[in-house]
């Protein structure tokens, strides 16, 4: 049962490691909008794959490369994965924006109560779905490849491949300076601020309404990040590829215990190491079941989850 | 805005009861005849659906061209693949009595979803492309009989072939299977397991089962890996197979690839490029590979490439064309014409329906990807 974990203990460490990464930016996107306004963003996990549309869209009709081209090399890979990057980061952003504008900011402005959002949310992420569905009649889209799979050295019997490693540091730096933008920021301030207290901070004078389409923003760019990097490692998509992320990234959000950015990062990498290890020990099939039958149990002890709300002054 | 609408409904509406009006008084109206296509139109599966959908189109047109006395018309039926919404759309079908026969559906699900609705109707089946082998076997619960026939092999004749094509030339082969845990993938690979015990030289050393929607197969790899496997053999469908492909080349293996005909489509070699190279799939032929004026014509017509199960697509709808030129206008002739029927499929087999629907053959050729195309290698014998 356990001679899978055993022999490729390391491989799996670093691919669990690597989706968690891409968890941990696409949980983001969830849970700095619930800490700020209390509401999920369920059109975050379409907001993700309009970001991997926008990443292969760069590589396959700006530059150029098909599937059958050589991958990039040197200056020219770094100016196409940048470009992917921004790319993919500014369709993520501006359709989080667009999704804050249309399912949020009138029905907030009406006072409606929190269900209405909840469906106005639902329905633009299916509108979302449909639409890049439409556009692409239905099929799956591949990524021709820009960063040569290549396994640098072998560790411990792990192959360690360059977009593993790509992944992980990029990711890492991202959700720092993410981090960094909340907590230091003028308007990271002010975000916390309004996530304390939406009321006191309105009568110290922010601007409500600016705050919550930085929120979007901010989640919508870390969501964007996530699209690339998902990209650059599995090299597909589809119109339907968000909603299987986007139920992983909520997990891994309640996990850490939403609306705690650093609660998103334990919660992601948390789950993208049990996803692997589950199953290889106890086979594919059981992955699902075992990675909430975890939520349930972490749930009862710790219903706020593993970070809560305790953590008051990192929350988002 | 409100009233603007109800206005042209009206319109509309009476527009329609004219010209079914005028029609019905038509000469031309005496010889038009309905058939319909189920199969997924929309939904993640819908481009199967649309590959079948355009090679039964074609056969109309063609039919229409030869018989210009005649007007076909089709209906789309979209079950989107899904057992839960074929049995919502297939009272409606089953209840407009127009609709002389069904290519289709497409999928095996959806077929046993739709099966109580068009047994009460009367109302003949020929899918392209349902494979599961109970529903053509009168002791199971599924059994299609009277209404259902198939011009496609069935699951059992596909996985000892897959198992066979998979291993050959390849000593000491040493094979994993994994399948999509969907209700095509999960049979198919206890077919393969079977079929496997009967090639000499060749053993099962492990399998995996992960959902179809997953992009991440590191763990399926190690086990893979740990296994020591030669030949792996994926029992899904082709886009997951891609993803799978990709991964298990950068993981460095180089064990055989092999898929059936869920695999078997040419979005593959595309989706999963240099790592599809060498793949060995399952699949049937399509009109390219019966000739190239047939493609090209069908191009012109139909404005794409024809796609997946278009060779079987096509018979289908040609047996109920012939069955309405032969003046079998009503259901009951129908179902007794094509229960009858004895033809040639354009791929040169003779057509002949058992009692239970199955046909003769149903041999499972091999394709290779070279190239980023799959390349049809002959009948797998």
């Amino acid at each position: 049962m356990f001679e899978v974990l055993i022999d490729q203990f390391w491989s799996l460490t670093l691919a669990g490691i690597s989706l968690g990464f891409i968890y941990v930016l696409v949980s983001l996107g969830y849970t700095m909008v619930y800490g700020v306004l209390r509401m999920i963003n369920f059109a975050n996990s379409e907001i993700f794959m309009w970001g991997t549309f926008g990443t292969i869209i760069t590589s396959r009709d700006i530059f150029g490369y098909t599937q059958t081209s050589a991958p990039a090399t040197g200056g020219k890979l770094a100016l196409v994965l940048i470009s992917q990057l921004i790319m993919s980061m500014a369709v993520a952003g501006l359709t989080a924006i667009f999704v804050e504008y249309v399912a949020y900011r009138r029905l907030r402005a009406k006072g409606t109560n929190r269900l209405a959002t909840l469906i106005s949310a639902i329905g633009i992420s299916i509108v979302l779905s449909e639409l890049m569905r439409l556009l692409t009649d239905s099929r799956p889209v591949g990524s021709p490849r820009v960063l040569e799979k290549i396994i640098l050295t072998e560790v411990w019997g792990a192959n360690i491949r360059l977009d593993t490693i790509v992944t992980i540091f990029a990711a890492a730096l991202i959700y720092f300076l993410l981090e960094r933008f909340v907590q230091l920021s003028r308007m990271g301030k002010a975000i916390r601020a309004v996530s304390m207290n939406e009321d006191a901070a309105k009568l110290m004078g922010v601007n409500l309404n600016r705050v919550i389409t930085t929120t979007f923003l901010v989640g919508g760019l870390a969501t964007g990040a996530a699209a690339f990097f998902y990209i650059t490692v599995f090299e597909y998509s589809k119109f339907n590829i968000g909603f299987t992320m986007g139920m992983a990234a909520f997990t891994a959000a309640v996990l850490g215990g939403i609306g705690n950015i650093r609660g998103a990062f334990y919660g992601g990498l948390f789950l993208g190491l049990l996803e692997v290890y589950a199953s290889a020990v106890l086979g594919t099939q059981w992955k699902a079941v075992t990675v909430f039958i975890v939520l349930v149990l972490v749930l009862l002890f710790k219903p706020n989850g593993l970070f809560g709300e305790a953590v008051q002054t990192t929350r988002a | 805005m409100k009233k603007r609408i109800q206005i042209s409904l009206a319109i509309a509406t009476a527009l329609a009861i004219t010209l079914t009006g005028c029609s019905s008084s038509d000469d031309a109206a005496e010889n038009t005849f309905t058939i319909a296509y189920q199969g997924p139109l929309s939904g993640g599966e819908a481009s199967t659906g649309t590959d079948e959908q355009n090679a039964v189109k074609y056969a109309i047109e063609l039919f229409m061209e030869a018989n210009p006395e005649y007007t076909i018309e089709l209906v789309s039926v979209d079950d989107q693949g899904d057992p839960a919404v074929a049995s919502t759309v297939a009272p409606g079908t089953a209840a407009n009595e127009k609709i002389l026969g069904i290519v289709g559906p497409a999928y095996s699900g959806a077929t046993i979803a739709s099966l109580p609705f068009y047994k009460d109707g009367g109302l003949v089946m020929i899918s392209p492309s349902a494979t599961r082998v109970s529903i053509t076997d009168p002791a199971t619960p599924d059994f299609g009989g009277p209404v259902f026939h198939r011009v496609v092999g069935k699951d059992d004749k596909q996985g000892p072939a897959l198992a066979k094509y998979a291993t050959d030339g390849v000593a000491n082969a040493k094979v994993f299977v994994v399948d999509d845990q969907s209700s095509y993938a999960v049979p198919l690979r206890e077919y393969v397991e079977a079929g496997l015990k009967s090639v000499a030289g060749a053993s099962l050393v492990g399998g995996d089962s992960v959902i179809n929607t997953a992009t991440d197969y590191a763990p399926t790899i190690a086990k893979i890996k740990t296994s020591g496997a030669n030949v792996v053999i994926y029992t899904g469908y082709y886009s997951a197979a891609a993803i799978f492909v990709k991964q298990l080349r950068d993981s460095g293996s180089k064990a055989v690839f092999a898929g059936g005909d869920g695999v078997f489509n040419q979005e593959f070699p595309k989706l999963a490029g240099a790592a599809a190279e060498d793949s060995r799939i399952t699949g049937v032929g399509g009109l390219a590979g019966i000739s190239a004026d047939l493609e090209a014509d069908f191009q012109e017509k139909m404005g794409v490439s024809s796609g997946v199960y278009s060779v079987e697509s096509f018979d289908a709808a040609n047996i109920l064309l012939e069955g309405i030129k032969a003046g079998n206008t009503t259901r009951e002739t129908m179902l007794a014409w094509v229960k009858a029927y004895e033809g040639t499929s354009v791929s040169g087999n003779t057509i002949k329906f058992d009692e239970n629907g199955d046909i003769s053959y149903g041999l499972f050729a091999g394709f290779t990807t070279k190239d980023g195309v799959l390349v049809n290698t002959g009948i797998i014998k």
